[in-house]
Order: structure tokens, then sequence, then C-alpha cells
């Protein structure tokens, strides 16, 4: 019997003609979103490339590696970024690297080109978070309150029909036309990605498999709730409303409104603060700077002009060196504060938000696509172990920190201004530094298997709602009256 | 009869059971929207003042009128607790300094991207998205539904006529759902009031202008949903294509208008700008050293035969070198612009065809009109950057004289006494006054205002545009009904 009702039902949509025009909305969009999202990777790839040519093209007629003063490294553009784009256009992709002290990471996708940041993306988080819930709801709506309407609910229960197996037949039913439908709109967007070019890693495959997964237990939620709620009223156009009130609400306004209230009541130190903070100290090492600047006593034999620049140039690092530690122990402290700050904000915020399933949705797919809130502590965690990188190599080239502020070089010629011979070794062309040899950024994304832990609380959540709704809708319909 | 129309539609209106709901939901939303939008604004001008005062005091504990540098922040403006638009993904600050060019960063999204996942809500947020679907929901039957209930026959069977009938029909929807959705607007004008925010003439008459518009789009969906009703037989049919024109308007028209454009036109990124900026100023500084270099030498040589004069032919050459750097720093500056400029014209080329394109949608018409309205739009960031920019240049005005009056110009000063027999010394001498610079007369940023008249004329276009929608769809509603089989 049960066989018999998911027939129905499924025959039943797929035949319908709310069915076509939705799926059809659904299908078309599921596809743009992906062709979308593969031509704006492929974008950002060639503009990415361009950046870091050019960075290294800045570079070039160099002679010396004391020359370099700063170097530039990008967050590098990721397939299911574009696809689950999260936090990734708005945080900044470019770090500048000095060798020590702050690393100032700027130009977001939307300050650069606010153009986009005033409708933002469409990308296939969005829709499955507005509209297949949206198709979810369509299609549950009127399951049980419709029948009634339309008279044949009555005619079901002429039959030796348990209520138990005509509501699980429905529920089962229509989950299958829905996510049969969708994942074939699915599977014909992601044979677009390798047909333009992009090749997923396994590990990517994996991730994106989840994401879908992710997708799919959502529209159960909503399809359930839309059951639950049908099969508690009576009239399917009240279903309807309530359903829709639901809808606006979980999607546009408990999240908003969740992360606005976790703001007013945990305080985090701002940015601003921290600034505040780290000038009055930047004015007083600055002196404490100059003063030790002016100390500098030479010991060393007359005309060893290059131990006199070897000298200077030593005291001059020890003195960057220890003003750059005072403040680094004074920042981290601060941010080590504001990071925390952000911490308790957050899971507050998350705890308010997960009421509605759409930040359950958002939160998984984009810990799964590497785009959660996380990504700009991360970026600036590697730009970090970067830095350290390449200080190390600087210092390897040169024999000093790199960033330090004032050194002195000695060009032969200053040595022996009269010295013919070095007159003519100068005309020889200096060599180049070889940019080959500066250590490469790699931007290490994530393990799968931290990615999908962080995603599983948030899919288990889900999955909790489908049980919480399907029970509702059970005991609900257990209780209707048919007639 | 007419009256008589109109009165019995607003009574279905307002009668109807969905009405209380979402009335009701549409009121708690209008409130809470101005509500965090004045909270959000007042947190702002906090830590605007705060930040202000910090640039004050990081002016007054510089030492010296070489090494000083200041920055710029964006000033709130009480319109953007309606519109906030840009504001959260342009960058709040921009320093001023000698080695670049204006560029706003750190926006209030990449600072705390937690608010970047769900975004701010707004007025002109409720507005777009659930006063539009609520403005569908109440019309989408609005002929057909009759016309199922049997009730189109019997209003027809009196000496009504269609065109009377169908403008009663709109004036009556329009009347029953704008009328209530004023009470909250009211209310969350008074809120307003009650908080005490600083409102000019200027922005009261921004504030109309943009509740006007807000109207207009509501009225657009309205007649766009007597329109859908009036065009099919069966209301379920109307509801879902109803629903789905609402979808493809706010949701889908306006994201894919500017992706096309994105795509069409390319846009170099700034990263790679910077890249050709800076390789371009690295190979000026190398320049520069090298001709410096090569002055020393031929100073030294000539210095070794006169000591008297050396110290005051240093200065010279110390002051030729100075204006060779500025003069530097200035060709830098230009070559930059020149690139920005570029970069601009082109970004403004996607702009228009983006706008065009996305412009088919009312609700994208909306917003932009909207935005520009609170001046939270995209021209806030060139705005900003030109004004700092301009500011820039006095500011630096300023120090140079300041430099030049005070002989101060935060050098470096380095001796190395090399004597025949006695021993090789040397002495680094850092120009720093230990009193506090007078700072009194710094000229101070003033943030770029836009006159009224500035900001309208733009808007035209997307009133005239939500106007022209309005009336398309009215006479499609009243074409279709003239046709329409009332049985």
């Amino acid at each position: 019997m049960l066989k018999v009702i998911i027939e129905k039902e499924i025959r039943d949509l797929i035949s319908s003609t709310k069915f076509i025009i939705t799926f059809g909305a659904c299908a078309l969009l599921i596809m743009i979103a992906f062709y979308v999202g593969t031509t704006r990777f492929n974008l950002n790839q060639a503009y990415y490339e361009a950046s870091r040519a050019e960075n290294i093209r800045s570079m070039e007629g160099m002679t010396d590696w004391n020359e370099l003063e700063s170097n530039r490294i990008f967050l590098a553009p990721k397939p299911l970024a574009s696809l689950v784009s999260g936090v990734s256009n708005d945080i900044g992709r470019t770090a500048v690297i000095e060798g020590r002290g702050n690393i100032p990471i700027e130009d977001s996708r939307y300050n650069e080109d606010p153009i986009f940041a005033i409708f933002r993306f469409l990308d296939l988080e969005f829709i499955f978070k507005v509209l297949l819930s949206l198709f979810a709801i369509l299609l549950g709506y009127d399951a049980i309150s419709g029948e009634k309407e339309r008279g044949t609910l009555r005619l079901a229960f002429a039959n030796a029909l348990p209520r138990q197996t005509y509501i699980l037949g429905k529920l089962i039913g229509t989950f299958a036309a829905l996510s049969i439908s969708v994942l074939v709109a699915i599977a014909a967007g992601t044979l677009m990605m390798p047909m333009m070019g992009i090749s997923l890693s396994a590990n990517e495959w994996i991730r994106l498999s989840l994401i879908i997964l992710a997708g799919l237990l959502y529209a159960g939620v909503f399809l359930t709730l839309s059951v639950f709620v049908s099969s508690l009223t009576n009239r399917s156009a009240n279903s309807f409303l309530v359903l829709l009130v639901i809808w606006v609400f979980c999607i546009h306004i408990v999240p908003r409104v969740s992360v606005l209230m976790a703001a007013r009541s945990v305080d985090v130190l701002s940015v601003d603060e921290i600034a505040f903070q780290q000038s009055g100290l930047r004015a007083q090492l600055l002196d404490e700077f100059s003063e030790g600047m002016e100390n500098f006593k030479f010991t060393g034999a007359n005309d060893d002009v290059d131990a006199l620049t070897n000298q200077l140039n030593a005291h001059m690092d020890s003195l960057s060196n220890t003003r750059d530690s005072k403040m680094q122990s004074f920042s981290s402290r601060l941010f080590e504060e504001r990071g925390n700050g952000q911490k308790t904000q957050e899971s507050l915020a998350f705890a308010l938000a997960r009421i509605s399933p759409a930040t359950s949705l958002s939160l998984a797919t984009s810990y799964l696509a590497g785009t959660s809130v996380g990504l700009k502590n991360r970026f600036y965690d590697e730009a970090k172990s970067y830095q350290e990188q390449y200080g190390s190599f600087l210092k390897e080239k040169t024999g000093l920190n790199a960033g330090g502020g004032l050194r002195i070089r000695t060009s032969s010629a200053c040595t022996a201004a009269e010295d013919k011979e070095n007159e003519e070794a100068k005309k020889e062309k200096p060599k180049g530094i070889d940019t080959k040899e500066l250590p490469e950024f790699k931007y290490t994304d994530v393990t799968p298997a931290e990615s999908v832990q962080a995603a599983v609380a948030d899919m288990g959540l889900l999955l909790f709602f489908n049980f919480i709704f399907f029970a509702g809708a059970f005991v609900a319909f257990g209780r209707y009256d048919v007639r | 009869m007419f009256i008589t129309l109109v009165q019995k539609e607003l009574r279905a209106i307002i009668l109807s059971p969905k009405f209380v709901g979402t009335f009701a939901v549409c009121s708690v939303l209008i409130i809470i929207s101005i509500f965090t939008g004045i909270s959000e604004y007042k947190t702002m001008v906090n830590r605007y003042e705060a930040n202000s005062e910090l640039v004050d005091q990081e002016l007054r504990q510089s030492t010296s009128w070489g090494r000083m540098n200041t920055k710029v922040y964006r000033a709130p403006d009480p319109m953007q607790i309606f519109v906030s638009g840009l504001d959260y993904d342009i960058g709040r600050w921009s320093s001023v300094s000698g080695e670049r060019s204006a560029k706003l960063k750190n926006s209030a999204y990449s600072d705390d991207p937690i608010y970047a996942i769900f975004r701010f809500i707004d007025f002109s947020f409720i507005v777009q998205f659930v006063l539009t679907l609520f403005a569908i929901l109440f019309t989408f039957n609005a002929i057909n539904g009759e016309r199922e209930d049997g009730t189109l026959k019997l209003v027809f069977s009196n000496s009504v006529s269609r065109a009377q009938y169908i403008i009663a029909k709109a004036l009556g929807s329009w009347l029953g759902l704008v009328i209530p959705i004023c009470i909250p607007i009211l209310l969350g004008l008074l809120l307003i009031l009650f908080y005490n925010i600083p409102l000019t003439m200027d922005h009261w008459f921004r504030i109309g202008l943009f509740l006007s518009l807000s109207l207009l789009l509501f009225t657009c969906f309205i007649i766009l949903g007597v329109f859908i009703s009036s065009l099919t037989k069966s209301s379920s049919v109307s509801f879902l294509t109803a629903l789905v024109v609402w979808v493809v308007f706010i949701m889908i028209v306006p994201r894919a208008g500017v992706m096309a454009a994105g795509n069409i036109v390319r846009v170099p990124r700034i990263a790679e700008i910077e890249g050709q900026i800076s390789g371009f100023s690295k190979g000026r500084w190398e320049q520069f050293y090298q001709k410096m270099e090569e002055g020393w030498e031929d100073k030294a040589r000539e210095s070794s035969h006169n000591d008297e004069q050396s110290d005051e032919m240093l200065w010279a050459k110390m002051e030729t070198i100075d204006s060779l750097r500025r003069e530097i720093e200035k060709e830098i500056d230009q070559y930059g612009l020149r690139l920005q400029e570029d970069l601009r014209q082109r970004k403004s080329a996607q702009e228009k065809l983006a706008f065009v394109l996305s412009r088919f949608s009312p609700a994208s018409a909306y917003q932009l009109g909207a935005m520009a309205l609170a001046g939270t739009d995209i021209r806030v960031k060139n705005r900003y950057e030109d004004a700092i920019n301009e500011y820039r240049n006095q500011f630096y005005q300023y120090v140079e004289n300041k430099q030049d009056e005070t002989g101060d110009n935060g050098h470096i000063m380095m001796a190395i006494t090399m004597e025949e027999d006695g021993p090789m010394d040397m002495s680094i001498k850092g120009s720093r006054s230990k009193d506090q610079l007078d700072i009194t007369d710094v000229p101070r940023f003033v943030r770029p205002i836009v006159s009224l008249a500035e900001t309208v004329t733009p808007v035209v276009v997307d009133f005239g545009l939500l106007i022209l929608y309005i009336l398309l769809s009215f006479t499609g509603a009243f074409v279709a009904f003239l046709r329409y089989d009332v049985r």
C-alpha cells in the first residue's frame, strides 16, 4: 500500500503544472548558478594570476634583495567558493608582507567592486536557501488540506489504509519527487564544470556532494514543515500563508536579528580601539627608537667602512627588533582579547540564529566550501607563517631581518671614489635578483575531515528538524479530521 | 457605484483573515528595521567620534613635521537608517600619506565578517522582500478569485462598466494595502524623533522622497498582481505565475544584470594596478638613489679640497635632493592617478551597463534610487576618495610649508667623520623636537557634501521607471480585463 501511495504522489506531483513551473524555474536557476560560478571562478583565477605576475614584475631589475621592501601575497580563488561564496567576497584577499609586524590585509572583493555588493552574487547556496525552500513549501503546503478540499482524502480512506502509512507515503513521495528533480539539475550543473575547464579534486568532490546533501536535508526540513502545517489547517490558503510567514522569518529575519542581538550583548574590542591603543605605544616606541639611534657608537678600525656599515645595520636591526617585539607582545594581547570576544559573540549569534534552518544551511555549506567566518583568520595565520618564512629567507640573503627600517648600503664606488678599477667594475651590469628563489605562498585549505567535522553539527541539526517536523506531521495527521 | 466598489474592495482586504497576520508581520518588521537602523547608526556615530579623536591625538603626538601623516574616516549619515546600501561594504577609512593616493579600506564587513554572513536588515530590504511579497499575496486573485467565487458575474449584473470595475479594483486594493502600511512607517519616524537623530530639512526631504519611492515599488507589485490575475482563469495558476515573477524580479534580474555586465566589461583588479604602481615607484626611487650617489661622489671630490665650505654645500645639496624627492613623489602620484583614472572609466562603463540591465526589474530601480537618495550608493566611494585626495594635497602643501618654515623635515642626519689619523666616528641625529607641534591650523578634512539637486537628479530616472512599470502593468490589467470572460 505504501508503495502505491508513494507512486501516486510522485505521479501526481510530476504531472502538475505547479511542479513543472517551479521545477523549471529551480532547475534553470541551479544551472545558471553553476554556470555563473564556473565563469566567475575562471575570471577570478585570471585576475589572481595577473596580480601575482604584476607583483613579480615589480621586482624585476632589482639587484639586491635589500631593495625588496614588501611582497604581496594573494588568497587564491577556489572553485567551491564560487558556488558557496560565504564571506569570501567580504574579506581582504591581498596581504602585504614586509617581513615583520602586523600584516595589513585589504582589497575585499566587495570593497573593490561595490557594484557586486549591491545585489550580491547568485550562488548555489542562495538558490538552495531561498528558492529550494520556497519550492519545497509549494510542493507541500496543500499535501493534506488540499486533498481534503478536493475530497480525495475521504476517498483514500475509504480503503483499508492506516493513517501512518498514508502520511509516510505522502512525505516519501513528495521528497522523492523534489530530490530527484533537484539532483537532475545539479548533475547537469556539475557536468558543466569539467566542460568549462574546472577540475575538482577528489577532496572537493566529497565536499560538493556533502554541500548538495545539506541542501537536500534543508529542502526536507521545509517539506516536512509544510506537510506538518498543512495537516494542522483545514484550508490550504491558510497553510500557505502561515508557511510564507515562517519562510520570511527563517530566511531573512532570524539570522540577521540574531547576529545583531549577539553584537549588542557581547562587547568585542573593535579594530579601531586596538588601533587607538597601538598608536599610543607607537609614539612612545618611536621616541625610544630615535634615542637608540642617536646612541650609536662605532667601535672598530679606521677606514673599515664595511665594518661601520655592518655595525650600523646590526644596531638598527636590534633596535627594530626590540621595537617590534614590544609592539607585538602588546598587540597580540589585544588581538587575543578581540579574538576571544569574537568567539563568544559568534557562538551566541549562531546559537540564536540556528533556530532557523537557513542558518544551519549557510553555516554547513560555508564550512564545507571553506568560506566560513574562519577564513579571514585562517588567511591571516597563513600569511603570518609565510611572513616568518619570508623573513628568514631575506635574513639568509641579506644577513638582516626584513623590514628593519633604516639601513645603509655602501656601493663599491663610495669606499674608494677615486679608484679607477672600481669605476669600471661599476659599469658592469649588476646581476638581478632571481625572483624564483622567493618562497612561494601556498594557502593550505582546511582538511576535508576538519570541514566535515565543523559542518556535522549543522547537518545533524537539519536532520533533527526533519525528524521533529515529521513527527509533528505524523501526530497532527493522526488527529486530522479527514472529512 | 464607483465609490461602492472601492469601499467593497477595501473592506474585503481589511476584513480578510490573512490581513491581520500579514499586517502584524509587516509592522513588526518595519519597526524592527528602523530600530536596528537607529541603534546601528548610533554605534557608528560613537565609533566615528572616537576615531576622529584618535586622529587628532595622533597629530598631536607627532614630533616632527616631516613624518606627519593622518587618516580620514568616513562619517555616518542618518539616512543609512533606512538604506544601508553599500555602507558596510565600502572601506571605512583611508590613510593620508605621501606614498599613496587615497584608498578606502577596512570595510565593516571585512573587519567583522560575522555580519557579512547574513548582512544587516534595513527598511529598504523589508520593502523589497516583504512588502512586495505581501502585495502579490493580496492581489494575485483580485479578478480570477472573484470569478471563482462567482461574485464577478453578480457584479456585472449591475450597470457597471468594466473600466470602472478594474479601476475601482486597483484603487481599492491600493488603498487597502497602502493606508495600513503607513501606520508602522509613521511609528518608525516617531521612533527616529524619539531617539533624537539629528535630521536637517534636507534629510526630511530625502526621507520623503525615499518613502514615496518605496510606495511606488509597493504599488508596482500591487498592480502587477492585479494584471497577472486578470490574465489567468484560475487563481492557483496566477498565484504560481505571480510568485515566479516575484522571484525573478526581486532576486534574479538584479543579480543577473550586474553579473552579466561584470562578464561583458572586464575591469583589472586593484592588486594588479598597485603592482604596476609599485613597480614604477621602485624604478623611480632606484634612479633617485643612483643620482644621489653620483652627486655625493662629485661632492666628495670637491669638498675634500675645501673643508670650510663643505657644511654649507652639504645643506645646499640636501635641499636639492629634497626637492628632487618631492618631484619624484609627485611623478609617482601622477602615474598612479592616471592608472586609477583609467580604472575608474572602465568601472563606470561596467556600472552603466549593469544598471541598465538590472533596471529591467522594478526592484533594482528601487534599490538604486533608494541608495542614491540615502547617499549610500556606489558613487560614495569615488566621492570620498576624490575628497580625500584633495585633502591630501592641502595637507601636504601645509606640511611642506611648515617644513620649510621650521627647517624640520624629518630627515635623519648621518655624519661620518674620518680624519687622517683620528678615530673614525659616526653620529646619527634624527630631527625631532621635544616640544609639541602646534597643530591648531592643520587643515581638517571636510566630508564631501552632496547637494540635494545632485542627489535627486539620478533618482528621477528610477522614479520615472517605477511609474512607467506601474502604468504598463495597469494598462495591461485594463486591456486584459476588457477581454476577460467574466462567466
